[in-house]
């Protein structure tokens, strides 16, 4: 294999069960996890995953009349993996809620307004730097149900495909200097300072960027990296 | 070179788009062309630790085609399925060979609300000498019912009894 899946340090994952969060206790495995060997199953994947998923255009904000109320953001996320090589072509999904909190999802109870000019999802693929860029408003914090007065930060969901099976990575992506963040049961899961501070994007210097937009620069790091040469 | 760490995993949530998880579970069909080899159905029933059925529940599967390989230009190896209101997920798909040095299988990966990592799993059609298959302790619960001729059950407990095998880091 010229490719290789190592175990991440502890520290920068959950571990499965989390005291702030109660469904994970129902959920998660109670019986330790099994170490495989990683073979030509694990560590090969799907090439051209547009062959099966369509893409969902990559601006969320629209335009005019039919622009989404909420401030203006472009999400400028790069992926990349262990050796902080570019995965150009990688597929990007996500999905987030409105201004005033409330997703497009029959699930949401929240009593927040719905956007009629808000979509909330996209679909695309990483270019060459491994670079995509979406075009949205900032998503609002909203109360999670009977739970006590815990509200969720403005997050933004990324599921993506690395190079492998083992690649693939869900994760939230979180704002710089948001109170919320500070007591948030999930971002707050991955337990080491520094790895958590790289799920937050950060705000790139206003004069540098779109006159109507704020920019927010963020990384995702998926799981492999070339292998060292056999002995 | 300096090795960067891997970005945290997440949980979905309960917001996942519901059209992104519809349309991709027939493995079968490939760009509208039929894909080659013996078209099967593995069906399986999601469930938590009181039992309760998960509704839509992401479940997403990689596998090797009628040849054993993951690269035939007439196989698409990979699917996505969610679950509905009784928990119960189905893919149409090929059956697998066994690649080099494994025996015939399909990967899986479950994705939901309350799981703050992905679930990394593999069925199996009978009890075989695999190395993947070898390493759990109840080589059992990774082997799928038959309840057909071209059918199969495979059957998801997250936690508690029969818990199914999940593979780590």
């Amino acid at each position: 294999m010229d490719y290789a899946i190592e175990p991440r340090p502890a520290g920068t994952q959950s571990q499965g069960v989390e005291p702030g969060y109660p469904h994970t206790a129902n959920r998660w495995p109670a019986q330790p996890l099994a170490r495989r060997p990683h073979t030509a199953s694990e560590l090969s994947g799907p090439g051209n995953l547009m062959r099966r998923l369509a893409p969902v255009r990559g601006d969320l904000a629209g335009y005019g009349d039919k622009r989404a109320i909420g401030q203006l953001i472009l999400v400028r996320a790069r992926v990349v993996d262990e050796d902080g090589a570019p995965v150009p072509g990688a597929v990007v999904e996500v999905w987030h809620c409105n201004a005033a909190g409330k997703y497009i999802h029959p699930n949401d109870s929240n009593d927040a307004p719905a956007d009629p000019n808000f979509y909330g999802a996209a679909r695309v693929t990483a270019g060459d730097g491994g670079l995509v860029e979406l075009r949205t408003i900032k998503p609002g914090a909203y109360p999670v149900p009977d739970s006590g007065g815990w509200w969720r930060p403005p997050h933004i969901h990324f599921s993506v495909w690395g190079r492998v099976w083992l690649s693939r990575l869900v994760t939230q992506m979180f704002f710089q200097d948001e109170p919320l963040n500070e007591h948030d049961a999930i971002l707050n899961a991955i337990r080491e300072p520094e790895a958590r501070s790289r799920c937050i994007a950060s705000l790139a210097p206003t004069a540098k960027g779109p006159a109507d937009a704020l920019v927010y620069e963020y990384q995702l790091v998926v799981r492999g990296r070339k292998a060292a040469p056999s002995l | 070179m300096k090795k960067l760490v891997p970005t945290g995993e997440m949980t979905l949530g309960p917001f996942f788009p519901r059209e992104f998880a519809q349309g991709a579970n027939d493995l079968t069909v490939v760009e509208g062309k039929a894909a080659h080899g013996e078209a099967i159905e593995i069906s399986g029933r999601v469930t938590q630790l009181d039992g309760k059925a998960l509704d839509n529940v992401v479940l997403e599967i990689w596998q090797a085609g009628a040849d054993g390989r993951y690269d035939n230009p007439d196989f698409f190896g990979w699917g996505r399925a969610a679950t509905d209101s009784d928990g119960v997920f189905i893919f149409r798909t090929i059956r697998p060979k066994g690649p080099q040095g494994r025996k015939a299988h399909v990967n899986f990966i479950v994705l939901y609300s309350g799981l703050m990592r992905q679930l990394q799993t593999a069925m199996f059609f009978e009890d075989s000498d695999d190395p993947v298959l070898n390493s759990v302790k109840h080589k059992d619960r990774l082997i799928a019912k038959k309840t057909g001729s071209y059918s199969y059950r495979f059957d998801i407990r997250l936690r508690g009894e029969g818990e199914t095998p999940f593979f780590g880091d």
